[in-house]
């Protein structure tokens, strides 16, 4: 009968890459297996027939097209929250990840943005970084290395790699500042050229000729945000990420005076004598504007040679001749009972007093008061 | 009379032999229609890259005075494409290896660390086709199979 001789001539490899892809379909379309840009792939058909009796071979043209380079790529966020800053803070640092899905080795062009004005995030964007700068990851460790990450573009990314790449920027010192939301751009460029950033890729036109055995280029990419900061099919990606400030410092200060209420003789002017009584004034003072200052603890030393007037502590708002309208507190050390929001004690063996603000508002002052008696 | 008419028939057996075969890849691309369908078209595949649907065709034709008998058009997948499916009424018999010829169902492919599994689409290496009937002088006809590029 027919014995069919194959012939492989160009097609000798076949064998050889269908056995290293048993996956299917989804193994033909993952880029770890796609066709390298540039291919050629080729066809060749051989019939084996009779004419009369007489068995003939005869063998078809070859027909060809090179595989084009498909460029895709994903750009997403490589930690689960935001950066938590300080204000002031200098390299503070967000991390992406750029996987190249082009079949095809390309440079990847980093481009850090500020805010676009998108709503994609929870919570207002109200400040800008300074200084942001995008790096890559050079030695893939996942951390970011000022004297080592300094390369500003991904050079040369295989298919279906993926490097590490950093916003670094720094925090400023306005106290208004709470939530920076930043993005890394990544754009598609060409490869092929190590140590030098190559070209951003431009799509092939449609509707040049010949376009069969030349390598085009053809964006495949997603629109990777869906909000307007990219595209559909334009070579390009972006991810977000964004500044938290968590903590702030704030501008503390305390004053401490000293006011001669009686001394048992001159009524106008009271002088320091023995059995006079005396009123120590603690001035507690934010001066920084929208931030508040948590559990603001005053402590003092009753001074040597007096006595404490038990139950004369007093917190409250600055006013008279130190507290205006205070709560006065009780000498124990129970806190609970304590009325107001503020806390206070008397310790006698310390000879120690204690005033606590829980919340010292911005811009506000808050002053504790407290008696002694001269021996 | 030997016909020398098509300049793609390029080996020196074309010469002689009365059976002219040309072989061409076509991409798939979709066209919409006003009504809102999809329609397939197969153009030059001047814009093709992993993972896009080819169908590679392969067109006969007696070019001779006798009728020929028991024609095997044989092709071997294209180093870069996976076969899917038959593209055309004609169904072609499969191979994984080169050697034993079948339909798919019937095709299983040896595991490294011994043992079989069924073979799929992307398996097959080889796709012949049987004319069952003879091919009169004059007479031609194309057969085709779909694939994606890998």
């Amino acid at each position: 009968m027919i014995r069919i001789v194959l012939r492989r001539l160009l097609l000798s490899g076949t064998a050889a890459v269908a056995a290293a892809v048993p996956g299917g379909q989804a193994a033909a379309q993952t880029a770890s297996t796609a066709t390298p840009a540039g291919t050629t792939v080729s066809n060749t058909a051989q019939a084996t027939y009779s004419v009369n009796g007489a068995t003939q071979t005869v063998q078809s043209n070859t027909a060809t097209f090179v595989v084009d380079r498909k460029v895709n790529l994903t750009v997403v966020k490589a930690q689960n929250a935001d950066t938590s800053v300080a204000l002031g803070q200098i390299g503070a640092v967000t991390a992406f990840r750029v996987t190249n899905n082009t079949n095809g080795t390309q440079d990847f062009l980093l481009d850090p943005d500020q805010n676009l004005g998108t709503i994609i995030y929870v919570g207002t964007d109200n400040y800008d970084m300074t200084n942001l700068k995008a790096y890559v990851d050079v030695n893939d460790n996942g951390t970011y290395e000022p004297g080592t990450d300094v390369a500003t573009f991904i050079d040369e990314l295989k298919p279906d790699e993926a490097r590490t790449v950093f916003l670094v920027g720094d925090v400023p010192t306005s106290q208004l500042a709470q939530l920076a939301i930043v993005s890394l751009h990544v754009t598609v460029a060409e490869g092929g050229a190590a140590g030098t950033a190559g070209a951003r890729l431009r799509q092939t036109t449609l509707n040049v000729l010949n376009q069969d055995n030349e390598v085009d280029v053809v964006f495949a990419d997603n629109d990777s945000d869906g909000i307007g900061g990219d595209g559909l099919h334009d070579g390009e990606a972006r991810a977000y990420l964004a500044y938290d400030v968590g903590v702030k410092n704030v501008d503390l200060t305390v004053n401490k005076s000293m006011t001669i209420l009686s001394d048992g003789v001159s009524t106008l002017n009271p002088k320091a004598l023995p059995g006079a009584v005396v009123e120590y004034c603690l001035s507690a003072r934010n001066a920084t504007l929208l931030t508040a200052a948590a559990n603001v603890t005053l402590t003092d030393i009753v001074p040597a040679n007096t006595t404490y007037v038990a139950q004369s502590l007093t917190i409250g708002v600055a006013g008279g001749t130190c507290v205006l309208l205070g709560q006065g507190q009780d000498d124990d050390a129970d806190d609970a009972n304590d009325p107001g929001p503020y806390r206070g004690s008397y310790d006698a063996t310390a000879r120690r007093v204690t005033a606590i603000i829980p919340s010292l508002a911005g811009s506000t002052t808050i002053n504790a008061s407290f008696r002694v008696t001269i021996n | 009379m030997l016909s020398f008419l098509i300049a793609a028939v390029a080996t020196p057996a074309a010469a002689v032999d009365p059976l002219r075969l040309e072989t061409r890849i076509l991409a798939e691309r979709r066209v919409a229609a006003p009504d809102g369908s999809t329609r397939v078209e197969l153009v030059p595949p001047a814009r093709v890259g992993p993972g896009d649907p080819v169908v590679v065709e392969v067109a006969f034709r007696n070019g001779g005075a006798q009728p020929i008998g028991g024609l095997v058009i044989a092709n071997p997948v294209p180093r870069g494409l996976a076969y899917r499916a038959p593209h055309g009424t004609e169904m072609p018999e499969l191979s994984v290896d080169g050697r034993r010829f079948g339909p798919l169902a019937s095709l299983v492919v040896a595991l490294p660390g011994g043992g079989t599994r069924p073979a799929t689409a992307s398996d097959v290496t080889h796709v012949r086709w049987r004319l069952s009937t003879s091919l009169a002088a004059g007479r031609g006809g194309a057969f085709a199979f779909r694939a994606v590029v890998r």
